[in-house]
């Protein structure tokens, strides 16, 4: 950790959200404010017979499809249109948007909607992979319920089959997972100067733009976005406010009031999009001296009732299914199913995290098969620069897993301790490795996205930032400044950069894919030296950088062939528990990390990330269990649905190695995800090793672990 | 139409009681969430509430002694910090009340509040009941005790008339030498629980004299077997040790709790008899 601008500072914003006055979409106030709630559907799958409504007094509104202009449509324009805007004469999942009930007395609009009965036919659900690939009660998408289904190929993996030495097999299963950000979802909608202004708690300020001008049938120009303080997000604040806004956008172009739309948390827990279930299968052929020669890969996600981003998150699951080893023949098949689940979107990871646990605990099975040490088998076949990729290109990166393995077992002591607890009857110590590619896969940067910056010298010496990406807790309003005042020479400071406003900013894209730092950053710093070239021009001068795809990187999205990401981030945790035999509980002892996230643009910020990146990951893999019944989620409220305590788990100790990234602005590389991704399988190989069966699925449970320890 | 009272005292409590049987609030903290509405509306109370939480009458903890037994009263507003901060607070009821909630909600809720609200799942009723509380109940003009047993009936159900209050619990404070209290929640701190566990006993002369073994969120109300906690009054130690499976297999047939989306019926068994042999067990090596 030697580079200048890892020194730490004191968070930008730390004043305004540890004094309690930084504002919230909740804490604005808005004149004539008009109070919005959905009408949802309670059945997971039903025709609409009849809707029973009362009389509405004057001011009182039941906003509905019928309301969208003749020149919008009924569809929420995400990565994909299918999610409808209200849902019409059937409904796919519980909580389904139908309706909008709204006015200026929030009891009034709550007993209006109790008045409202809605006469439903039920159809048959499909909730269940199983019941998804049986098609169910008929296809909820298409003729097969596949939302997108990809195949990646690298090698002869047939004939490297039939030339193994022993074949081993295993079946992966994750759960759904809850943000569970402090602030939940909340937008207002307003009317000023006769054009649509949403506030917005978000994430892609553009994003929402797009779908409301969508749903509406208006150009771009003709709405607003404006994102407000946002308490957390982790994904959960990508696609879904598009939900929320797309209806809300036809309210207030219905009443041209302002209407605000929040979210109770309970509300918020069972009608808002979680991370995609998996089910992985891997069979993996060895020859006689144990080396890996061929694998074959099953992946299945559960995509809920409507597609929106969930090829995207299948393309990472499996463009990661290999982790970070070298496999010289290997297939894997991709499949996203339809079913009647509240539909699946991003989350921290973005796929990668489920393809990331099975393919560790596939490797650590198969070093306790064959008798080996888990390390030992995994870093024998760690990918190297240079080795083949799954997507038939090279591994560009300078892998450096060696010397972070030697590091993390140097600070937990690893490797005695796997000797020491191997006979404890209650001790158990794992070990993951991964690695996160940065920013869009292939070449979205370059077609999809084409992000812009843009700076601006201010009065004062000040310069302004305008970018369309979000400071959403992770850091972004204190990093990207340190990123443009360490070009231009100024204190932090004196970097102005507000919260996007689509009528001010450019669009440089969404936050996420761990591209803010990466991706966009660079560019802010490329513009800033645009700038400083300039600045003797005087007050008001602008530049602007757009994004430029590095030629060494070559991707064809058709075929999913080429560079899948120009870096990647790089990571090995260890997690050391104990577990009770009494009550089956696990206590976790220790937990460290060693990552490569390029350079760290903050030290401080970045261990704030290690650290919460890691305990929401242990979260999902212990506790957060997230169970369907009948088509809704079990545990929705915060007593039920538990996240961890800071006594849940110990401090995790964590260390950045530099490895700078030649187009990363001071050589950082994605960060915000890959700290999610290790904790999981390391978790779960640990109470393996703790309890002495092989642990399959996460979250581990004490009751799964009691079943476990049953067979 | 829901009305609100605030009673200057007691007195005026009870006759509030009984003139409209206002549902007594007093740290809200269950009663807040069971009723809670859209953020920024009223609560959904179904009944008219009177608040009592400020009540310094029934702000009270203090030690009685009868004769050769001395008793712990608390009054009806003490609140759970209160309890696990007095020093003549029982043990296993002391580890109950830490195990609830957070700091800031034991600062305001109270005692008596958990037990009204009867959740078979209510960590201190496990203890309470391990250490046969009575409850005292007054309107206006009368008194009554209840031993706790009795007083909850089912889940979220009590003997409590509507115009009566809860206004002590009396825990009789008995020599105990063997004590635990388990929790199993669903996390460390700040949880609910999928089952909980309390364990008193006294040896008099090597063998067993007093014995409470309970059970909570494993059936709906906290499990206590009186007759079979007189199979092992009289015991001694190593008698105990000796009978440990056959006690399993009685205790077995009275845990029979359910699946629900804290936890599962075979887990709360398995574990709540896990959790009795392991107290029986520290039991047989104390005598």
């Amino acid at each position: 950790m030697g580079a200048k601008i890892s020194i730490p500072v004191r968070r930008i914003d730390a004043k305004e959200k540890a004094g309690g006055w930084a504002k919230y979409i909740g804490d604005y106030e808005f004149d004539n404010l008009q109070h919005g709630r959905f009408l949802r559907s309670e059945r997971a799958r039903a025709k609409i017979i009849e809707i029973k409504k009362p009389v509405f007094p004057e001011g009182y509104y039941y906003v509905d499809a019928s309301d969208i202009p003749s020149s919008g449509k009924n569809n929420i324009q995400m990565i994909k249109d299918d999610w409808r805007v209200f849902a019409v004469d059937e409904v796919r999942y519980i909580g389904e948007t139908i309706a909008i009930i709204l006015g200026p007395d929030k009891q009034k609009v709550l007993d209006l909607l109790n008045e409202i009965e809605i006469i439903y036919e039920d159809l048959i659900p499909a909730f269940t992979f199983d019941d998804a690939l049986a098609c169910k009660g008929g296809a909820v998408h298409g003729t097969d319920n596949i939302f997108a289904e990809y195949l990646l190929n690298v090698g002869n993996t047939d004939n490297a089959f039939k030339n193994a030495d022993k074949i081993i097999e295993g079946k992966y299963e994750t759960g759904f997972q809850e943000h569970l950000y402090m602030e939940t979802q909340g937008l207002v909608g307003t009317w000023e100067d006769g054009k649509i202004t949403m506030y917005a708690s978000a994430q892609c300020p553009f994003y929402i733009r797009k779908s409301v001008a969508g749903t509406l049938g208006v150009p771009l120009g003709d709405i607003r976005v404006r994102q407000v303080t946002t308490g957390g997000a982790f994904g959960g604040k990508e696609h879904f406010p598009d939900v929320i806004a797309t209806p809300l956008a036809v309210a207030v172009n219905k009443i041209k009031k302002p209407i605000s739309m929040i979210y109770d948390r309970i509300e918020d827990i069972s009608f808002t999009c979680k991370r995609h279930p998996s089910k992985i299968t891997i069979k993996t052929g060895l020859d006689k001296d144990n080396n890996i020669i061929a694998m074959e890969i099953d992946t299945l996600v559960n995509g809920g009732a409507y597609e929106s981003s969930t090829p995207i998150v299948l393309q990472r699951a499996i463009l990661h299914g290999l982790g970070v080893y070298n496999i010289p023949n290997a297939r894997i098949l991709g499949r996203a199913v339809a079913t009647n689940t509240f539909p699946s979107d991003a989350y921290r990871g973005f796929g990668a995290p489920q393809g990331l646990f099975a393919i560790e605990m596939h490797m650590s099975h198969i070093a306790d098969e064959l008798g080996l040490d888990t390390s030992d088998f995994k870093r024998k076949h760690f990918i190297k620069t240079n080795d083949i990729t799954i997507t038939n290109s090279k591994m560009h990166d300078d892998v450096k897993l060696e010397e972070m393995f030697a590091k993390i077992d140097e600070m937990s002591d690893y490797s005695s301790k796997v000797k020491k607890y191997a006979n404890d009857p209650v001790k158990g110590i794992g070990i993951a490795f991964v690695n996160h590619g940065g920013g869009f896969t292939g070449n979205g940067e370059q077609v999809v996205i084409q992000g812009v910056v843009k700076m601006k010298r201010l009065d004062d010496g000040k310069a302004g930032l305008y970018v369309s990406v979000v400071e959403m807790g992770q850091g972004l309003q204190t990093t990207m400044r340190k990123i443009a005042a360490g070009e231009l020479g100024l204190s932090i400071e004196d970097v102005v950069y507000d919260n996007p406003d689509t009528d001010i900013v450019p669009d440089s894209g969404p936050t996420c894919a761990s591209r803010s730092i990466m991706v966009v950053g660079f560019l802010v710093q490329e513009c800033a030296k645009k700038l400083k070239a300039k600045w003797e021009e005087g007050v008001g001068t602008e530049a602007t950088h757009q994004y430029v795809h590095p030629e060494e990187f070559v991707w064809e999205q058709e075929t999913l062939q080429g560079d899948a990401y120009p870096a990647y981030g790089w990571g090995i945790n260890v997690v050391e528990v104990e577990y009770d035999p009494v009550t089956f509980e696990v206590k976790t002892e220790g937990v460290w990390a060693v990552w490569d996230v390029g350079v760290a643009i903050d030290e401080t910020i970045m261990q704030g990330q290690s650290s919460g990146g890691i305990i929401q990951a242990l979260g999902y893999a212990s506790i957060e269990k997230c169970e369907l019944k009948n088509g809704a989620f079990m545990q929705h409220t915060m007593a039920d649905y538990t996240i961890p305590t800071s006594l849940d788990f110990p401090k995790v100790e964590t260390v950045f190695i530099d490895n700078p990234y030649k187009y990363g602005p001071s050589g950082a590389k994605g960060a915000g995800e890959l700290v999610f991704d290790a904790a999981p399988p390391a978790y779960a190989e640990a109470v393996q090793n703790a309890i002495g069966k092989r642990i399959y699925d996460i979250p581990v449970t004490p009751e799964m672990i009691m079943e476990a320890l049953n067979k | 139409m829901v009305d609100s009272y605030r009673p200057k005292d007691l007195k005026e409590a009870l006759s509030i009681r009984a003139e409209h049987g206002a549902m007594p609030l007093a740290g809200g903290t269950d009663l807040m969430v069971r009723y809670q509405s859209w953020t920024g509306t009223l609560p959904l109370f179904k009944n008219s509430i009177m608040f009592i939480g400020h009540l310094k009458e029934m702000k009270y903890i203090k030690k009685e002694a009868k004769d050769k037994t001395s008793t712990l009263v608390i009054g009806g507003t003490a609140t759970l910090t209160s309890v696990a901060n007095h020093p003549e607070t029982p043990v296993v009821l002391k580890e109950a009340v830490l195990s609830i909630a957070a700091p800031a909600l034991r600062n305001n809720a109270t005692l008596t509040g958990n037990i009204c609200n009867a959740s078979p799942a209510g960590d201190s009723i496990c203890a309470l009941y391990a250490l046969d509380a009575v409850i005292v109940i007054e309107k206006t003009g009368s008194r009554r005790e209840v031993p706790i047993t009795e007083f909850i009936t089912g889940p979220g159900r009590t003997v409590l008339a509507e115009s009566e209050l809860v206004t002590a619990i009396k825990v009789p404070l008995k020599a105990s030498s063997v004590n635990n209290f388990t929790k199993v929640g669903t996390r460390k701190a700040n949880a609910l629980s999928k089952l909980s566990f309390t364990g008193v006993a006294d040896y008099k002369n090597g063998r067993v004299d007093s014995i409470a073994l309970t059970f909570g969120a494993v059936g709906p109300t906290v499990v206590r077997s009186v007759e079979l906690e007189k199979k092992l009054k009289g015991l001694s130690g190593s008698e105990i040790e000796t009978k440990i499976s056959a006690i399993l297999e009685d205790y077995s047939t009275v845990i029979v709790p359910i699946d629900d989306q804290r936890s599962s019926a075979v887990y709360r068994k398995k574990v709540a008899l896990n959790l009795l042999e392991k107290y029986l067990r520290e039991l047989s090596r104390h005598e």
